[in-house]
């Protein structure tokens, strides 16, 4: 039971999964009351391609994906404010072009298709300390900047135009979030890889929404969820012999499921409590 | 009759503030305005004094919300000046804007007091927590607005009437000089409209200046004190109701004939003369002949209402 506590490699895996489960739910809570569950999916995507850039042009990965991503987030921005594209489109055009100069310098050269299944898929065993230590940079990172900016990324979530009207920067605002969110894609790419990295920016968040109608406890709750499936993840990862973002992510939908469940039952049960306090009271006034 | 079959009873004002005198609150200058380089909004010139209470009239699309948007610093302004004035006491005015109802995301997790506390994220300081007293301003404000029970509840779980009084107390929380509502009534039944409109009266008179859009010319517009018309991309006529609602100048501004009664200080707009006229006959004395849908004439005027069974 404790035999992965046995390997560093694994304590380090651990960890590293349960700072990305933190980090990935408590952004994504905001990518996803804000409708931008797509950026997340685009943008861990477009990074893919920054990675590929730095790897052959001999960067440090983070410098390269750093750049490539603050690049790929301006460049959405800027697209879809003409009118004739919308949001999604923007997204596509852009992160799927990022994706594909990625594939194109892989396809040529060859000789990394082992990188390429890690960036894809995540590779959670070959984090060293210096990742590890990156990693838990970015979660301060976002937790100091979700604390400083909360009011604030609240309000323009709920409603960005009204959110401006009462003053708040809502440009700045919007430019701290994207920084964020590309900073917590980057530092989560190695763990859960491009493909699985969306469904971790989405699930917690919306498994929480089924069980609160409160933003803290749905933040709170994703946290949770997010920080407990990464845990729980990377160790069982060990037991089952399977991909560490692969079983984070089936974990919490396993979770989703479980919650979904729950909500649906609750409300089920609101429902005939309220049919039955309406036929009581039908009842009385029959009687009276 | 009339009044009968509109249960919405007239807000009772004081006299209209003499613009004249009235110390200012906004001016708006030539101002012409629009998104992305389109123009929605020309050449509007107005004033809005403390104490106002003014409707802004007009089809979609005519710059209602554009104007609204304008006086925020919200939109793209091509030409011409918005100034709010200091008060005595060189205080810059504050502004509350309650949005549409129809813009809001019902399905966002939160709670009436956490959308009551947006209003005061500039008080509220570095903390993203309520103070006691933040909390204390939130119960003080609901508990006006007769909401204080709800201050936990979900926005999902509201009435029509709670949620606009939920909106109204986040713009209310920051003491406004003037309140600026998009659409206050639409989509809400009778009884909220009547309930809001009311609300908004007490409101005017203990002192907020207000400016709300309406679509619903008889039971909100005609009520109010001044009326700015707006159409064909420009502000037609403003004035008190008896000047803005004739049938020249809604013609202007709908592009429709509207046929408008007058009884006393009430005016009715019948906005479908053709097959409306036929249904209105009864409310006309035998003795009086209706008045016929082309008729845009101060004749009208003189048509008596028979009082109702």
């Amino acid at each position: 039971m404790f035999e992965p506590f046995d390997f560093e490699f694994m304590v380090r895996a651990m960890v590293a999964s349960s700072i990305v489960g933190a980090l990935t739910a408590a952004v994504g809570v905001f990518v996803v009351l804000r409708r931008l569950s797509y950026i997340g999916h685009g943008l861990a995507h477009s990074i893919f391609g920054g990675a590929v850039v730095s790897f052959v042009a001999g960067i440090n990965f983070y410098v390269g994906a750093t750049v490539w991503g603050a690049v790929s987030v301006f460049l959405i921005n800027g697209a879809s404010k003409r009118r004739q594209i919308s949001g999604d489109a923007a997204v596509g055009i852009i992160t799927t072009s990022a994706f594909a100069v990625g594939v194109l310098l892989i396809s040529r050269g060859g000789r990394f298709t082992r990188n390429f299944e890690a960036a894809l898929f995540g590779e959670i065993l070959g984090i060293s300390n210096t990742d590890l230590a990156i990693t838990a940079a970015v979660l301060l990172l976002v937790f100091v900047t979700l604390f400083v900016f909360w009011k604030q990324l609240v309000f323009t979530t709920f409603d960005h135009d009204v959110a401006s009207a009462y003053g708040v920067p809502v440009r700045t605002v919007e430019g701290v979030f994207s920084l964020l969110l590309a900073a917590t894609v980057i530092a989560s790419l190695q763990v859960l890889g491009v493909t699985l990295l969306a469904a971790a920016l989405v699930i917690p968040p919306v498994t929480a929404r089924l069980l609160t109608d409160s933003f803290s406890r749905m933040f709170v709750i994703a946290l949770a969820v997010g920080t407990l499936t990464g845990f729980f993840g990377a160790y069982l990862s060990w037991f089952v012999d399977s991909s560490s973002g692969a079983t984070i992510v089936l974990l919490q939908a396993a979770v989703f499921v479980v919650a979904l469940s729950y909500a649906t039952a609750r409300s089920r049960l609101l429902r005939r409590g309220a049919r039955q306090t309406e036929r009581i009271a039908g009842l009385e006034r029959a009687v009276y | 009759m009339v009044e009968r079959s509109n249960p919405t009873r007239p807000i009772h004002h004081g006299p209209p503030p003499d613009r004249a005198r009235a110390e200012a609150l906004v001016s708006v200058n030539a101002l012409s305005i629009g998104y992305e380089g389109t123009l929605v909004l020309r050449d509007a010139t107005f004033r809005v004094s403390r104490g106002e209470f003014i409707g802004v009239v007009g089809p979609s699309g005519s710059g209602k919300t554009s104007l609204l948007r304008a006086i925020l610093g919200q939109i793209d302004r091509f030409a011409g000046d918005v100034t709010l004035h200091r008060a005595a006491d060189d205080r810059a005015p504050r502004i509350g804007y309650v949005p549409q109802v129809e813009t809001v995301d019902w399905n966002f997790p939160i709670t009436v007091e956490q959308v009551v506390l947006q209003g005061r994220w500039r008080e509220m300081g570095w903390r993203p927590w309520a103070r006691v007293h933040d909390k204390k301003l939130v119960a003080q404000v609901l508990d006006r607005l007769g909401i204080g029970d709800l201050r936990t509840r979900s926005i999902r779980a509201l009435s029509g009437g709670q949620q606009q009084r939920t909106f109204l107390a986040r713009a209310l929380i920051g003491d406004p000089d003037l309140l600026l509502l998009d659409e206050p009534t639409s989509g809400v039944d009778i009884k909220t409209r009547h309930e809001i409109i009311h609300l908004l009266g007490e409101l005017n008179r203990s002192g907020t200046s207000i400016m709300l859009t309406t679509h619903d010319l008889n039971a909100v517009a005609t009520h109010l004190p001044r009326l700015i018309a707006l159409g064909e991309g420009q502000i037609i006529s403003d004035g008190a109701p008896e000047k803005v609602l004739t049938p020249e100048t809604l013609r202007q501004v709908y592009g429709a004939e509207m046929l408008v009664l007058r009884t006393g200080h009430r005016v009715y707009v019948v906005d479908h003369p053709d097959d409306d006229l036929e249904s209105l006959g009864p409310l006309f004395g035998d003795e009086e002949a209706a008045p016929s849908p082309d008729s845009d004439s101060p004749s009208i005027e003189s048509v008596s209402l028979r009082d109702g069974p």
